[in-house]
This record gives C-alpha cells, structure tokens and sequence, in this order.
C-alpha cells in the first residue's frame, strides 16, 4: 500500500512537472501572438496617432490601436479605411498596410486603420487550426504578419453571455458575437471593450467629419456575400459609381444595398449613426471557409485549395473557384483598387475631391505580388 | 485513397483502440487519436494545437462543473425530497398532465440558457425522483431526461444552433419562435408520454404516497425552495432584462444558489459535497476537452474539409440524407460544432428549396438532437449519471424517439413553405 501511494505520488509529481513545462512553452507561443507586425510607413504619412485620441476611454488597453493619417497637399475631403476588423481576413490588413506604406495624397485626407480589432490579433480561434503568421516575399527578404482571429481575445474581454444583446436594436445573436467588433457598431462609452472600440471609430469619424469609410473584409467561397461591396442607402449611388469602374478595371464584382434589419455591422450603424458614406468591402478567403482541406500558410498566402474546387464544380459555391485558387495577391488588389475607385467616384460625383496618388494598379499588384509593393526596414 | 481519409481512419483506429482494447479513459483515448492524426498528417507533434483545441469547452467546462455541485447541494439539503413531494401529492390523480408538466419543467432551463447541460443538471436532476417514484424504469427516466433536456436546449427563446446557423449567412434570429415550438413542444409531449404514461397510469397511489418524505417540507417550509426559486428568478431575469440586470453567467448563478442552499435546509458538509460532484464530473470534462484537442487536429489536417464536403457532393435525396445522419453524428464532437461547420453549408445548399427562417430552424432542431451522439453526449451521458446507469442503456430508449424527431425536422426541411406561415 505504501509501495502504490509512493508510487503514485512519484507519477503526480512528474506530471505536474511536464504540465509547467508544457505550460511555459505555450505560453511563450501564445504571448508571441501580442507581438505587432512591423508596419514602415512611406513618405504619406504625415502623422501616426492612436484610436484613444478621439476616445480616451480606451487608452492603455489591448483596443487600442494605431490611426495613420495621410494628409493631402490641398485641403479636400477625407476617407477612413477599416482593415483588420476581422484578423483572419487578411487581405483587409494587408491592403491597409499597402495603403500606409505607398499611398500620397495630393487632395483631401486618408486615416487608416490596420488593425482595427487590435486584441483580436493577439489569438487564434480554438478548433479553427489556423496559423499565428504568414509571411509575404518583399525584393528586401520576408514580411511576416499574424493571422489571429474573428473576435476580440478572450483574455482581454469574457466571458461571452450565452445571448448578445446589441445595444442600440435590441438585435439577439450567439453569444460569441459579443467579441466581434463588426456586431457592435456603433459601440457603447461604457459597454464592453469591443463596443468601446467600435465607439471610438465612430467618434472619430463624427469628430473629423470622414465623409467615406471603407471596411475592409473577406468570406469564405460559401457564403453568398462574396466578391462584393455591401453599402449603407445613403452611399448606394457613389458605390454605384465606384462599381462601375471596377468593372471595368476587370473586377468581377456586384453591389449588395445593407439589410436594415441586421445590426452592428459598420456598413448599417455608421452610415445611421454618422454622416459618412459607409461601405464594406468582401473578397474569396478560402483559409476561413467551412469545407477547406489543410490549414496552413500556404492556404492563406495562395488561396488554393482542392475542396474548393471540388465544391465549385457541385455548384456550392457564390465565386468561381479554380486550381489557381483566390491568392492574397489578387484578393488585395481587389481592395485596394475598390479603394481608389471609391475616391475617383467621389470627385467624378462631384460630391467633393480627394485623390489618392502613387498606388499600384490592379493588374500591378495581381502581376509583381504584394510583396513588391512592401517596403523595406528604413525605407 | 485521399489522404485525409487515412488520417480519419488513424484518428478513429487510435481513439478506439485505446478506449476497447487498451481500456484508456474516452478523454485519453481522444488525446491518442488527436497526436496519431497529426503524425500521419506530417504535422509532428503540434502542441499549440493541441492545448488551443481545448479551450473551446471552458465556459461549457465551468458551466457543467458549477452546475454539478448546484445539483449536489441541492439534494444534500433536502430541497430535492420535498420539491418531489410537493409535485407528487398536488398531481398524483392526474399522471399525463403530471408527466406533460415534469418536462416542461425538464426543458424550462435550456429554454432560456440554450444548453441541454445546464436542463439536465438543473431540473433534470430535481424531476428525475418524481419520474422514478411513478415506476417508470431508471432507463427510460433517463431517455425522457436526456431528450426533454434537449428538446429545451432547441426550443425558443434560445437556440444557440439555430443562432449560429443564422449568423453563419448573416440572418436576424427573427421568427425563429414559431417554427422551434412546433418542432420541440409537440416531440417533448409525444416522447414523455410514450416512454412513461403506462407506467404512470399503474401507479399505486397510496403506495408513492406513503413514500414520499413530507418531513423535509414541512420542517424548513417554503425557505428549502429559495435556491430553486432564486436560480429561476436570475435565469429569467438577466436574460428577460438584459440591459437592466447584469448577466452574471450560468455558472455564478449555479454558485449563488449553491450558497444560498447551505443555508435554507438540511445541513451538510459544504466542502467534502463540492469536492464529490467535482470528483463526479472530471470524467465528462476531460472527454470535452479530449473531443476539443481531436476537432482541432481534424481542421488542421483538412478532414474535417473532407466530412464537409463529401456531404455537400452528395445529390438532393443523399444531401437529406446527410443532414439527419451527419449532423447529429457531428454531435458526438459538439451540437454546436455541427451547426457552425455542417449547419451553416447545409443551408447555403437549401436555400432556394424554400423558406430560410423554416430551414435554419429544422437544421438547427436536428443539430441539437447530436447531444445523444456518444462519446461526449453532454444530455445522454447526465442524465444516465442521475439515474446511476450506464449511458449505452439509456441510450437505447433514445434512438424510436431520436427517429421520429429527426424525421419531423425533415418534413419541414422537405416542405419549408408549407410551415412558412409559423414564421
């Protein structure tokens, strides 16, 4: 009996010793995550401040993020890009980042936000097997950027109510969406961290007066809206406009009015809650859909995947899906030239003027890669 | 053969061959299985994977843990002899309406919390000597327990499958009521009836009267209910008033009661009660987290891709098919799980066939019916702990009604315009 209870307690101890080594190399792992990728902003960044400055309530907390400004050489309109609103839609972050490191303003201002969910890139959704990083190939080496999740860090904000209420319509949805910033517009001073986030965009968009905002998404090729631009009634028209010349830039791409009865989605509340044209944009990200094979960098970087293909032949799918795949490459030139566009349809509209110079093209970035345009430590 | 297939195979060789042969515990099992697939899949040995697999359960694993000593401290205090008393004496003349009324009473809580686990842990577990006292067998309670619990979990107010669906294709959980109460009142009536009204209506009455313990009631009086009460009153409350009362959670609201309980009854050891429902749920939790380390590795090594999609290839009648084997088999990971990775394609796929709101309901109805899927079968597997049998056994007395029910949401998934008028 002594022999067992010895031995017993010789197993406990042992494995107590491999769970906290365990837990020291996890923790490394995951503490890794709260590591931001290194953004070099170009010669059109006349200024880099914090989302906090225009709501205090968030200041020295994970939603705090960066707000690079670009402003113009002649005083015009201004445009706010949302990307990283969802972390695992990485052409969001990635056409921002293409944004702060090229764009030069020769009227109006540009404010972009690459990581508008700040806490959500510090993890990764359980059960999704995704990756932390990925990498992009730049003339001057690698560029890595985390790929975290859909919502806000539990660690920074939980636990989730079984029900989320949102605040302003009463609107009922799973309780996981109460991390989800674009759930929560137009945010809440004193609701929870996510709601003080999306708050504070739309406090910076009241008090600077944005006349377009741009959020910046992707979707999995089963879901309907895909391959489109999703905008406010107030900002049907200009997107419209801007539509029309995607098209014929070669963008296969269709124009959804936003429901009136789905809430807290940037392209409902901020087009009713502040007088920007409000307009989300949604490209082919096989890495978050449901029926994707492997998990893994490649899926994320070359958006090729063999389930997808099989999928497009049975007809499942709202995009065409081939084996060359939905790469990051062309899913950010999509964004970035729908970008621009918005800004073109705004001056040809007449509704004002902002103009957004030294950008790659579409079929630039779709033929030299992202990386190309990446710049360099120092640059 | 694709290689996700064989990884499938390995995973399910490695899971059963530790669980049968090897008699290692399910969760164990689930861990062997999850590092083998990730080996033959060339990942290596990916413990960030393994440990983030996990944590989808911990607000399930605190739910369940808080629940369990709210359950054990209830009937260490007596507030569960003299509620089955009460319920027994004021209804004993009418056994069907008694029967109809007990699982109402099982289903209340997944009603408004959405979870099969919190119901059979709550009110499961307080109705579950009523249903034993009219001599209706220990397997059978536990069928009516397990399903009533999740006939709960579906039916509105929450519907967390049904909300996941929902939002998977960015739809309002709007008009959902109709739909969910055809689907879940009637099959709740229908499988209490049918698996305890023969008992029921041979039921001795002098006999269970004799044997009830009045005692208890009448010795505390309506002060051994207040944690019963109080658990209604915050489970109501925070979510009738959300912008009002501060959700607390399920499992503060278990504990608050629980604390409450030591002081309204019988007294009784508080920490040695704690520690034996702990002890009794460790087994369940590990298989949660055991099941979360096992999915992560089938989406990191594209099979769970290639369940999804092999079900999606299938033509119209086999899509159908699918939907009432797959879905529910996916239970056996989570009913949640299934809504998000096979409920979210499976609409996509019916969307023109008919009314959304109707179609989202059904899938979600069928979805639920996975928490009888073994090894996790959150609702199975607690309620054959409360009648102290094995969960295979209860099992059994599940599958004519798990047929039927599958069968109605069927019916509405074959003809959504039809029900359209719910909506």
């Amino acid at each position: 009996m002594q022999l067992i209870t010895r031995h017993n307690r010789t197993w406990a101890a042992v494995l107590l010793v491999l769970t906290a080594l365990v837990c020291v190399l996890l923790a490394q792992q995951f503490l890794s995550m709260r590591v931001e990728e290194p953004i070099y902003p170009g010669p059109g960044v006349t200024e880099q401040r914090m989302l906090s400055d225009w709501f205090p309530g968030i200041k020295d907390t994970a939603a705090d993020t960066p707000v690079y400004v670009l402003q113009g050489e002649q005083p015009g309109n201004s445009m706010l890009v949302l990307g990283g609103t969802h972390p695992n839609e990485p052409a969001g972050q990635l056409s921002a980042v293409l944004l702060i490191e090229n764009a030069q303003l020769s009227v109006g201002t540009l404010y972009v936000i690459p990581r508008t969910n700040n806490s959500a890139f510090t993890t990764t959704d359980p059960q999704e097997g995704a990756p932390m990083r990925f990498t992009i190939d730049t003339p001057n080496g690698e560029r890595w950027f985390r790929f975290g999740s859909r919502a806000t860090n539990p660690v920074h904000q939980w636990p989730d109510p079984e029900i989320y209420v949102h605040a302003s319509s009463g609107q009922r949805l799973s309780g996981s969406e109460t991390r989800n910033i674009n759930r929560s517009y137009p945010g809440r001073p004193d609701g929870t961290l996510t709601e003080k986030a999306s708050y504070a965009i739309a406090e910076m968009i009241r008090k600077e007066n944005i006349d377009i905002t741009i959020d910046l998404h992707e979707a999995s090729p089963e879901y309907p809206t895909i391959n489109a631009v999703v905008a406010h009634e107030d900002a049907m028209e200009l997107a419209s406009w801007a539509l029309l010349n995607m098209q014929m830039e070669g963008m296969d791409i269709m124009l959804e009015p936003s429901p009136k009865n789905l809430h807290g989605l940037t392209h409902r509340e901020l087009g009713d809650f502040t007088d920007t044209y409000a307009v989300l944009m949604e490209t082919a990200n096989a890495s978050q859909g449901r029926l994707r094979g492997r998990t893994n960098e490649a899926l994320v970087v070359e958006g090729k995947d063999k389930f997808y293909v099989r999928a497009a032949q049975y007809g499942r799918l709202y995009v065409p899906f081939d084996e060359n795949g939905h790469p990051l490459n062309e899913r950010v030139a999509r964004h970035v030239t729908g970008i621009l566009q918005f800004a073109q349809a705004y001056n040809d509209l007449g509704l004002g003027a902002i103009a957004i110079d030294n950008m790659p093209t579409f079929t630039q970035i779709n033929e030299n890669g992202v990386g190309a345009y990446l710049n360099a430590p120092g640059e | 053969m694709e290689i996700e297939l064989i990884i499938l195979l390995t995973m399910l060789g490695v899971f059963l061959a530790g669980n049968f042969l090897l008699k290692l515990p399910v969760s164990l099992s689930m861990v062997l299985g999850a590092v083998a697939g990730a080996l033959v899949a060339g990942e290596g040995f990916p413990l960030r994977h393994f440990f983030e697999g996990t944590f989808v359960y911990v607000d399930t694993v605190l739910i369940i843990a808080s629940a369990m000593v709210f359950m054990t401290v209830i009937e260490a205090s007596g507030a569960l002899n003299a509620l089955n008393a009460a319920i027994v004496h004021r209804f004993h003349r009418m056994p069907a309406l008694m029967l109809v009324l007990l699982m109402l009473m099982v289903m209340f809580p997944g009603m408004v919390t959405g979870s099969s686990t919190a119901a059979v842990l709550s009110s499961g577990a307080l109705v579950a000597p009523v249903f034993l006292m009219l001599g209706i067998p220990k397997a059978k309670v536990g069928a009516i327990l397990a399903l009533g619990a999740i006939m709960g979990m579906a039916a509105p107010p929450v519907n967390i499958p049904a909300m996941l669906i929902a939002g998977g294709v960015d739809m309002p959980y709007i008009g959902f009521e109709g739909p969910l109460l055809l689907l879940t009142i009637p099959s709740a009536i229908v499988t209490v009836l049918a698996l305890g009204y023969r008992y029921a209506r041979k039921m001795d009455h002098q006999k269970v009267l004799a044997s009830l313990d009045t005692t208890i009631g009448k010795q505390y009086g309506v002060k051994i209910y207040l944690p019963l009460i109080l658990l209604v009153v915050l489970l109501v409350l925070t979510r009738a008033f959300p912008s009002v009362v501060p959700n607390l959670g399920m499992p503060l609201i278990f504990l608050i009661c629980s604390v409450v309980a030591m002081f309204t009854g019988r007294k009784f050891n508080a920490l040695t009660t704690v520690r034996d429902a702990i002890h009794t749920t460790i087994p369940v939790l590990g298989k949660l987290m055991g099941v979360g380390m096992f999915i992560q590795v089938m989406t990191l090594t594209g099979v769970r891709g290639y369940i999804v999609i092999n079900c999606l290839s299938l033509g119209p009648v086999l899509l159908y098919l699918a939907i009432c084997l797959a879905m529910p088999a996916f239970g056996a990971v989570s009913s949640y799980g299934a809504a998000s990775v096979l409920g979210v394609p499976f609409l996509l796929a019916l969307l023109a066939t008919g009314n959304q709101i109707v179609i989202a309901a059904a899938l979600s109805f069928i979805c639920s019916l996975g928490d009888l899927m073994p090894p996790t079968a959150l609702a199975g597997n607690y309620a054959a702990r409360i009648v102290e049998l094995k969960y295979s056994r209860v099992l059994v007395h599940c599958i004519a009604p798990f047929v039927l029910m599958v069968l109605f949401g069927l019916a509405l998934l074959l003809w959504p315009n039809t029900f359209a008028f719910l909506v």
